[in-house]
Order: C-alpha cells, then structure tokens, then sequence
C-alpha cells in the first residue's frame, strides 16, 4: 500500500462540484436518463475512492469483502437524493468481524461526501438462504451489480449461489413481489389520478416500472409469457424518461427526496416543458395530463406482468371458492368472437374487433355480470382503437346499446376499461373535457374523470356494501328503476368543470344537451338526466346547509324534488359524489344526515300523495306536450281526464304515457275496460282504465295471482269523475306469457272476463300453483301496519310492510273490500322479499273510524300472519 | 387565553364560519359530532324499519382566543348560530394556561 489518503475536504468539493454540474446540465435539456447515470457514476467513483483510502488506512487488501450496488443504483437509476444501497459481501463470519471497523470508517466518509447510505452486510452463505421476511432485500440483490473488493466473490455469488436459489425461491418472490404491489397500490386508491400524485410510490409512478422489471427477471425462462411488442417497449421507455425528469426535478426543487408532485410544482414543471421535448409551453392542467399518459403506460405495464401467473398454486379454499363463482354466474357467453375463461372476457377472434358492436356487446357482457376483461383482451382493443388505419364497422353506439351498459349491475367493470382504452370518450366525447383533469381543491384527491368514475363504483358496491356507510343505501341501489339515467348523469355531471364557464354545473349541462341529441335520449330521459345534473349539489347542500329536521324544509326539499323515483336517484348520486371526493369524505355523520334526509322526504312524499291533486287547468306545460303527442285530442277532454289525479301521476308518467292513457280514456264510451300489456326489462306492466268500483283492485290482483304473476310495483290512481286508472308491473313467475306469446291474449281475455263478470275468480285462484307459495322465506319480514289521519285531509293513510308472496295483494285487497274500505290511492312496491304497500282508505266517503281501524287491523294480521 | 368550544346545529355552520371570518377569526377546529342536551331525538319509520334519532348531528368548534377576543367571537357565534330553537347549542369557555407554536416555539398569545 502506498501513497497518502485523499483528504476528506478535496473529496467533499469534488463531489460538490460534480453534483452541481450534473444539476445544471439536467437543468439546461440534459436527459433524465443521463443525468441519473451521471449520478451513478459520481457515486461509484467516490465510493471506489474511499474504498480505496479506507483499505490504505485499514493496511488492509480487499480479499474476503465485495462492495455491491442494489436495486435502483444497481441499475444505474441513482435520484439525486435517493439512499444509496450498498451491501458488503462477506466470505464468512470472520472476515465480516475483520472488515467491521473498515466499514464504519467507509459509511462515516460516503455520509460526509452526501451519500444516503443505506447498507446491508451478509456473507455469501447467508446469501444462499431466503429470508421470509425479507422479501425486500432479495428483491434488490436481483439488482445486483460489482462495486469494488474481491471480484471472484462477487463472481461466486452472482454465477454459482444466486442462480439456483433464486429459481427455487421464484414463486415466493413472485408471491411477495405480488403482495407488496398490491398493498402498494391499495395505499393510492388502485389509481394513477391523483391530484398531486407521488411520482415514486403511486400508481404510475417509478416503483410500476421497478416491480415491472422485476416481474419480468422472475418470470424471464417462462415459455408462455406474451412479451411486449417493440412500440409497447418504446412508449414505457418514454414514459419511464419523462417521470424520471419529474423525479429529477422533484428532488432538486425540494432538495429532498420528496416525491410529491404538489400543484405549486406542477406549475413549475409545466412552466419549465419538463419531458418535452419541444413544442409549445403547455399549462399545467395541460402537462399533468401528458404526465397522466406516461403513468397510465407505466402502471398498465405493471398490470399485464402481474396478470402473466399466479403467483402460488390456489389454495384449496380459493380453488373451491372460485369453482363456487363459477357455476352460480350464469353461463360464459359464447359468440364466438370473445369468451368467458378463467373469470375474465377474452377475445377470441381478433378481426372480429373491427365491428364496434362486438366491441360493445364485450362491455355489456361486463357490465351484466361484473366479469372483467383481461389485460389481453384490453391489449387487442387497444390496438385496434390506436390504429386509425384500420377498418372501422358500426362505430357509433346505439342508445340502447349504452343503456344496457349503464343498467347493469356492475357498470364501472365495463366504464372503466373504457375510458382507459379511449373508447368512452369516443363515445361521449363531452367526457374528453374532463380526460385526467386536474382541477385544484382542497378537498378532491383524485382528476374530475377518475372521480366520475369512482362515483359510480361506490354505487355498484351498494350491491354488497363494503363498510356500514353505504348499508342504507343499499336497498335503493338494488331496487332503483332506470339506473341507466343516473349512471348516465353522473358520467356528465362534472363534465362542466373541462370547460370554461363560471358555473360547472351549466357547463355540466350543456355537455348533457350535445350528448342527448346525438345518442337520441327521449325528451323524458333528457329531462330526469337534466335535473339531476342540475341539481347534484342540492342535496348535499340541504343537508349541510338546512335544518333537516324541520318538517317545512323537508317539505320544500320535496317540492323541488318531485317524486320518490328521483329522490331515490338523487339520493344515491350524492352518496356516490361526496364519497367519491376522497376516502374520507363520506364520514358515517355525513352518511346518517343523507339517509336522515331521504328518510324524511320519502315519508314525506307518501304522507302528502293524496294531498296534493291535480288541476287541469293549471298544468298548461303538460297539456301542450300531450296535445302534441295525442293528435286530434281537445285540450277540455284531456283536462277532464286528468282532473283530480293524484300529482304523483303525472310526475312519474311522461307526456307520451299521458297520452296512451288518455286514448284509452277515450275508448271507455265504447267499452267499460280498457288495458294494455306491455314487456319490460323484468316483466311486464299492465294498465287498465275503468270507472271505479268495490273490490275493482283485489279483483286485478286475484286474477294477477291466479296467472302466477308476482306484483312488484303498482299504483292506483282515480282521477275526479271517478275513472280509475291502475298500473301493475310484475313478474312472471312462470314465464307463461314469455315462453307462450299467444296466452298474452287468452290472459288479458281472462282479465276482462272477470271483471266483466263473465267468469268468476275463485275457481281460477283455486288452481294456481301453490308451489311458490309454500316455498321458505329466505329473510322473515316481521308485519307491520300502521294508520295515519292526519296525512290526508279525507283519507286514511294505511301502511303495511309484509313479507311478500304471490297472491298477497289479492288477500290484502279482499280484506279491504270485506269491510268496505275504499282503495283511493295505492302505492304497491317490493324490497327483497318485502312488500311496502301504502293506501289512501275511505269508509262511506269519509276517514276510516277508530273502530274500523282496529277491526281493519285485527282482519290484515289474520289474513297476512 | 380562553379555550372556546361552541356545539351548534350544522344547518348553521357555514353562517358561523363566515360570520367569524368577517370579524377577522380564522382559525378553529371543526368536528361532526353527535350528541344531545334538552332536545331529544326523534324516530322516523321507513318501509317498516325505525330510525330512532337519539343522539343528534352537530358541529363542534373549537378555538383559543386572545382575551380580548373572546367576547367579540361569543357575540358572533350567538348572533349567527341563535334560531332560537331547542337545539341551538351551547358555548363553553375554559382559561388556558399556554400555547405552543410547534413550528417555531414562540408561546402565549403571539402562538395563536
């Protein structure tokens, strides 16, 4: 050994001055990817440096120690104020015992020089062992790379002791590597759009990239593994250059190793065309989304390498699990074109892409049955969606193709996958505005679109709720008519926030205007989705704002609501909007206020439903829109036919409806009974028009019972002449007038007959099936029924919440009439397995007495048990 | 220095927080909490299930005031936060001894 050391001092001052060079040519263009080499190779050649001295000082030669770079300075990726990882190699115990004073002299020099040192000593037996615990240290040791000291023990490590036990350990490492991703990526939300992302631990951020690569050397002699084509490479290799100089540039404006890209840094970096290469200077909201590009590259990356193979065989319990899942789902969809397998959508036939509708039929597929498409299929759409040269069929979406995919229980499966591809917003292109928007608040953590899209994640959750926030709201989910239009509106609702406008919520609704009018929505479909854009923040503000136990603030809140279907639609937009905000925004308070105001509202709508009646004359708005569709009609007759109707009627049927009604109406001169049957989504609905009379409702509802028809929703409304007009929607449960298009006629047939008194009722009630009938509850529904004088000024309010069974309204509607109950409302709906029937009673004309309520009572508990 | 905690109804916070802002209070600490004093709950019955309301939403704010701030917040907070409704809430005030400005250790009023 010869020569004197390096001073400490010369050796600080180089390295200052070097860092400082490296720091201005990154400031002045320079690459990330050179400045983080430039980096490296500062820190190698101090460390070799004082290695060096160290060894002279210690009169000692390197035999028996190897200095070894890991993990991201293994690679030669070396931030400016990242740790520097460094393991000392030992031959065995007693040269580590040896090297111990060396060492410490080395890390007090490299800390004084500005090195973060973060060491690890081990000899190369214990190298040889997995650390179960440690996952994270073999990690970084795949990242291995020679400093200095004794070469040949590095060599025996790195090509005769690593090798084979680092094949063994591959499905622990894969296991691990799996397990810390996941939790990594849990801690952010599972997504890149954070309002100020960490560029280093987020989704999207250099640690994808890390756990990608490292995946890949894992997984490196897999014959099956599907590699990644030249331009994928390309694009992670950009996008790992652009949130690198980001990382760069983070650490030198903190002059710490902060990876918070803050908004004041956004500016800053957006001001400077941090990444870009050239071009104009771009805003902040600008550059984020370019930033958003990269991450979502990096992070879907990482996602296709963890998608390649389980990580350890299943267990017997997720086997059996996962064979449960199976058979309960209905059967995988075989087009031909793509299939269910293995739990996840996969395209079959690539071609078969170019049709946009088997495209579209793939989303509603996931959509229907919350099945997610694999990582493969997105790939194959995304490359048809990014060549534009391809051949493109039936690319614009029908309106009923999108209804399906917004109506189904699961539309986040299909929604975000298709904003991810780009095939949302070429869709709905009003929802470009707000592509990885960036709007600053102190309260959002996430850009407006990923917000928009978790709004309507927390609603699929409903279907099982995740914590005890969202249990009250679950029954409204499940039980929620037309989801399509509140998913549709909440898709559009912050869509005002992308373009310039004062107020986001008119610019919300100017997107809805171009949206209606080229998908076709109908004026009623427009108008419920207007509304409830219009008023997303009503809610919310009622209940922070107002009294909401104060009856008269319910009260008004009703009136600007309007009815209990878009209460219920309201109510379910602004649980999903504020627990979309952050994950802490929906406090289990602010949760209670919400349900406390619906609550009250929805009784308040119940309470009030014979209160409020129609006057013809007054509805001039309505009576334009049904003389338009009812051709021909005098505005006087239509008048009369609405006179006295309850206001529900026509808050929850739009003009066209009216107008059937009204031709039906119209016919009563010629007959005494009109209906009309018509499919819906889960059933069937029936209307009947006739002048009222005893037991008319027990009537429709025995012979209902008597087909086998299971009533979920009905409303009998009667409007000042005395004409009633009923509405019953129901399943059936045997599907009888599905299967056999012809017993439709013979049903309506036997309807009429009945209530014609042609035939008699009970031998038909005598020969249904009484199967479903004795079939076990699967929840036991304890009966309630509870009176109210007071809601209706010549009414009866009668309540009863019952468990549901075929032929209960019938039973329920004999008893009434028995005891000469006059039915002048009902509302008739199910949750579950329980029925909710409200009705409006008259006795003689006037409210039920004392003595008839008890009696009433003691009839019900009875009939229903 | 007093401590000041105010229970008040939420429907009235947004009131309180201006009204406080105008007269140049800004700092405070807020908390959904529930309880209740003379004003009792209520029960609401939806589709056959009750809702008993026993503890009520409010809002707590909290603050520590110079001393000759303390009445001008009092007076804001009562003229603001007053429906004159059971239920309106209540004012505590409790003496201070110190406060600590962790940022920088400077203590007493000039911490606040």
């Amino acid at each position: 050994m010869a020569g004197p050391a390096t001073p400490l001092s010369v050796l600080v001052a180089q390295c200052e001055d070097e860092r400082a060079r490296i720091r201005k040519n990154f400031e002045h263009g320079s690459s990330a990817k050179a400045t983080l080499l430039a980096l490296c190779e500062l820190a190698d050649r101090s460390l070799q440096q004082v290695f060096k001295d160290a060894l002279k000082l210690h009169d000692s030669s390197t035999e028996g120690l190897g200095l070894l770079a890991l993990g991201g300075y293994g690679r030669r990726m070396l931030f400016p104020f990242s740790d520097l990882d460094i393991l000392f190699l030992f031959a065995n115990d007693k040269s580590e015992e040896e090297f111990r004073p060396l060492i410490s002299e080395f890390s007090r020099t490299m800390w004084d020089l500005g090195f973060r040192v973060s060491s690890a000593g081990r000899t190369i037996d214990e190298c040889k062992r997995i650390e179960e615990d440690n996952a994270e240290f073999h990690l970084a040791l795949l990242d291995r790379r020679f400093l200095d000291g004794d070469a040949a023990l590095f060599e025996k490590l790195d090509q005769k002791i690593l090798p084979p036990s680092e094949r063994q350990a591959r499905p622990f490492l894969f296991a691990q590597l799996h397990r810390l991703t996941k939790e990594r990526l849990g801690r952010y939300g599972d997504t890149i759009f954070h309002l100020e992302p960490n560029v280093k631990e987020a989704p999207g951020g250099l640690r994808d990239y890390q756990a990608a690569y490292w995946l890949r050397q894992i997984m490196g002699d897999r014959k099956d593994l599907r590699g990644s084509s030249a331009a994928e490479e390309q694009l992670a290799a950009d996008a790992v250059e652009f949130v690198s100089s980001i990382r760069c540039f983070l650490h030198y404006s903190n002059a710490r190793n902060d990876n918070a890209l803050t908004y004041e840094l956004q500016a800053g970096a957006a001001e400077k065309s941090l990444g870009m290469r050239g071009g104009a200077q771009r805003s902040a909201a600008e550059w984020m989304r370019i930033y958003f590009r990269h991450a979502r590259t990096l992070n879907r990356q990482l996602l296709r390498y963890m998608d390649q193979k389980m990580a350890v065989p299943a267990s017997l319990r997720e086997r059996f699990f996962s064979a449960a899942r199976s058979v309960t789902k209905t059967a995988p969809p075989m087009t031909g074109d793509f299939a269910v397998r293995g739990g996840q959508i996969e395209v079959l036939n690539q071609q078969a892409l170019s049709d946009r509708t088997v495209m579209y039929s793939m989303f509603v597929e996931a959509a229907r049955t919350g099945t997610p498409l694999s990582r493969e299929a997105e790939r194959s759409i995304s490359y048809v969606m990014t060549h534009s040269e391809l051949p493109v069929l039936n690319q614009a979406i029908q309106w009923e193709t999108l209804k399906e995919i917004l109506a189904g229980d699961f539309p986040g499966v299909a929604l975000r996958p298709m904003h991810r591809l780009g095939l949302l917003m070429e869709i709905l292109p009003e929802f470009r505005a707000i592509d990885s928007l960036v709007v600053r608040d102190f309260y959002h953590r996430y850009t407006v679109d990923e917000h928009s899209l978790r709004t309507i994640e927390h609603l699929q959750e409903l279907a099982d709720p995740p914590d005890e926030r969202g249990v009250s709201f679950a029954p409204l989910w499940k039980t929620l008519n037309r989801r399509d239009l509140l998913i549709f509106s909440l898709l559009l609702h912050d869509t005002g926030k992308g373009v310039p406008t004062d107020n986001h919520v008119q610019g919300s609704l100017e997107s809805l205007d171009t949206a209606a009018r080229r998908l076709g929505l109908s004026a009623e479909e427009e108008a419920e989705v207007h509304f409830l854009i219009e008023q997303h923040l009503a809610m919310s503000a009622t209940v922070q704002r107002r009294d909401i136990f104060d009856p008269s603030i319910v009260s008004g809140f009703a009136e600007s609501v309007g009815t209990l279907e878009r209460l219920q639609r309201l109510t379910l937009l602004t649980y999903a909007d504020i627990h979309a905000v952050n994950p802490e925004a929906l406090t289990p308070w602010k949760a209670e206020m919400l349900w406390q105001l619906f609550v009250a509202t929805s009784n308040h709508f119940s309470r009030t439903l014979d209160r409020n009646r129609l006057h013809a004359s007054d509805e001039k708005s309505m009576l334009e829109q049904v003389l338009a569709v009812a051709k021909n009609a005098k505005q006087s007759d239509v008048e009369r036919f609405l006179e006295g109707f309850p206001r529900r009627y026509l808050a929850v049927h739009s003009a066209a409806e009216v107008a059937r009604h009204f031709a039906l109406y119209q016919k009563l001169s010629a007959a005494p009974l009109q209906t009309e049957l018509t499919p819906e989504r889960h059933g069937f609905s029936l209307t009947l028009l006739t002048a009222d009379r005893p037991a008319l409702f027990s009537t429709i509802s025995g012979v209902l019972a008597a087909w086998g028809m299971n009533i979920i929703k009905a409303d009998a409304f009667a409007n000042a002449a005395g004409v009633v007009l009923d509405t019953f929607h129901f399943v059936d449960l045997h599907r009888t007038l599905e299967l056999n298009p012809t017993e439709s006629e013979r049903f309506v047939k036997s309807l009429h007959d009945v209530l014609q008194n042609k035939a008699a009722l009970e031998p038909l009630l005598q020969s249904r099936d009484t199967a479903s009938r004795a079939r076990p509850p699967k929840v036991a529904i304890q009966t309630r029924l509870s009176f109210d004088d007071s809601a209706s000024a010549h009414s009866t309010l009668l309540e009863v919440i019952v468990q549901d069974r075929p032929g209960l309204l019938y039973d329920m509607g004999s008893a009434l009439a028995r005891l000469a109950c006059n039915i002048e409302v009902a509302l008739i709906d199910t949750e579950g397995q329980k029925a909710i029937d409200v009705f409006y009673l008259t006795s003689q004309g006037s409210k039920l007495t004392a003595q008839k309520q008890d009696l009433l009572r003691e009839v019900l508990q009875g009939t229903l048990g | 220095m007093m401590k000041l905690e105010a229970i008040i109804q939420p429907s009235r916070f947004e009131s309180v927080k201006d009204a406080l802002r105008e007269a140049g209070i800004e700092g405070m600490t807020v908390t959904e909490v529930r309880g209740h004093g003379r004003q009792k709950g209520h029960t609401e019955v939806y589709r056959g299930r009750e809702y008993t309301v026993d503890l009520l939403p409010k809002i707590k704010l909290e603050m520590v005031l110079s001393d000759k701030a303390v009445n001008l917040v009092v007076d804001t907070i009562l003229k603001t936060a007053k429906t004159g409704k059971i239920g309106d809430g209540k004012i505590f005030l409790t003496r201070v001894d110190d406060a600590i400005r962790i940022r920088n250790e400077e203590r007493g009023e000039s911490a606040l």
